[in-house]
């Protein structure tokens, strides 16, 4: 168990002596039970810190956009920034840093390990709870405690954790300065990429018709790349703001300009797009979900990252968020790669 | 299905400049007969073509995509189709995994000098692709 107070005091005594400039964390949100990122830069706030099942953002994202902020107001403050981690978070700041967007000292990794639970699904749990809403979540062994009004609810945690937290692997963060609870790597409730497994038992057909129906409803407003601690280029090959549109643009410039990705939801477009970002993850996707939670009409999005992330293990030995000095999926390569395929 | 057997696919054959396109020239000044049905790019390296690249061709409405270059050792580049290989086998995966024929895609090894490889690489891609009709799963749908 962790002892939420560990990490508070952790914050606090940072912060005091100035040794970090902010604290990302989780607090309680303002929605029931639902906890929130806090960016804690006050040692007064550190009392705010929770770690509870309803932290399943992956606050990585937001080192992303501190960096890119410091970049656009030209300042380098020379003091980290501390991070509450999970495992999946963990990874994800190693894959950044083996991408060189921050460096290791400008990062404060409080890990916490994700122990014998991992975080929980909210819409899993919606319908557990009677329609009552819960106020309060909490750890206790291998179940998660609610509180609701009509009293304590417990729930054995694997009926309503993520997904993800299910077939997690490395539930602990390996990447860390400081680090809380214990090591339970492998203790995998289900087979790893058990889900991908399942669906790709399907024919062509079947898994043509499934993804037709899921591609069809995709509205395209790229929640999914918001997001994302990954996808942090300045342009995205589905915008094309390098190009604006100006007074003296000619219609023929506009016709003329390479367009790989319309913006339009239509199904053959959404395709495009999904795929494409599938494979600009590859590598470097390390599963914390969040794509599939941030999606108002629930494509199984994770399912794409999932194969590129299966393929990347068993065909090339690539574990992503593995290493930080390591090298990167598609720009290596080793003699024995698959090549049966090639005519 | 005869009228499939008819159906003359639409194929997108993106060729390392190096070896595959002088191959496709050498099929050519060999005079050997094969299927027009392949239109050419040139790339400067397999390893230069992005996974977008055939999502796009798809999109835009090719039957098949064809990706040749040169023998691995042989990349004017040193290593570049050692890179394509591995992309390729991503793409290739993932357009399998949706539920797109498999044989919608091909990749092949052909060097400058096998241009009778090529027009055999281009054969056999249109027998294989001509069964599974009009491509319409990642095309753009007609503007009304």
């Amino acid at each position: 168990m962790i002892n939420i107070q560990d990490i508070r005091d952790t914050a606090r005594d940072m912060l005091t002596k100035g040794e970090v400039r902010t604290v990302i964390g989780y607090r309680r949100g303002s929605r029931g039970m639902l906890a929130e990122p806090v960016f804690i830069t006050d040692p007064a706030q550190a009392d705010d810190l929770v770690w509870d099942p309803t932290c399943f953002h992956n606050l990585s994202l937001y080192l992303v956009h501190d960096r890119k902020f410091l970049t656009h107001i030209r300042q380098n403050p020379g003091v980290p920034v501390a991070i509450v981690a999970k495992g999946c978070d963990a990874r994800s700041i190693v894959v950044l840093l083996q991408e060189h967007y921050f460096k290791r000292e400008d990062i404060y990794i409080i890990g916490v390990s994700c122990e014998g639970t991992g975080v929980v699904d909210e819409r899993k749990l919606s319908s557990q709870l009677n329609g009552f809403q819960a106020s309060n979540a909490a750890f206790d062994g291998d179940d998660f405690v609610f509180t609701t009004a009509e009293g304590e609810k417990r729930l054995p945690a694997r009926e309503v954790m993520a997904d993800r937290c299910l077939e997690c692997r490395v539930p602990f963060p390996k990447e860390h300065n400081v680090v809380f609870g214990e090591d339970k790597t492998g203790r995998q409730l289900e087979a790893p990429f058990a889900a991908l497994t399942r669906f790709e038992a399907q024919g062509t057909a079947e898994r043509w018709s499934f993804w037709q129906n899921h591609f069809d409803r995709c509205i395209r407003c790229f929640a999914c790349r918001s997001v994302c601690p990954m996808c942090y280029c300045e342009e995205c090959v589905v915008d094309s703001i390098t190009f604006p549109v100006t007074t003296e643009t000619t219609a023929e410039d506009k016709a003329n300009r390479i367009r790989w990705i319309e913006r339009s939801a239509t199904r053959s477009e959404n395709i495009t797009y999904l795929m494409t970002r599938a494979m600009h993850l590859a590598g470097r996707c390390t599963d914390c979900g969040e794509c599939e939670r941030a999606c108002p009409v629930n494509v199984p999005i994770r399912l794409l990252n999932n194969k590129m992330e299966r393929e990347a293990r068993e065909q090339f030995g690539f574990e992503p968020g593995a290493s930080i000095g390591g090298p990167s999926l598609v720009a290596s390569f080793l003699d024995n790669d698959p090549g049966q395929f090639i005519r | 299905m005869s009228e499939q057997q008819n159906y003359e696919p639409k194929i997108v054959a993106f060729l390392c400049k190096w070896c595959s396109s002088a191959g496709s020239d050498l099929a050519g000044v060999s005079r050997i007969q094969y299927p027009a049905n392949a239109t050419p790019i040139t790339v400067p390296c397999t390893g230069a073509i992005s996974p977008m690249y055939i999502l796009s061709a798809f999109n835009k409405g090719a039957d098949g995509v064809l990706v040749s270059g040169c023998h691995i050792g042989d990349c004017h580049y040193i290593e570049g189709n050692y890179l394509a290989r591995r992309k390729m086998h991503l793409i290739m995966q993932l357009i399998e995994f949706i539920g797109v024929e498999p044989n919608r895609f091909r990749m092949s090894w052909v060097s400058a000098a096998e241009g009778a490889k090529f027009a055999q690489v281009v054969t056999n891609f249109v027998d294989d692709l001509k069964p599974l009709g009009p491509q319409d799963k990642l095309k753009k749908a007609e503007r009304a």
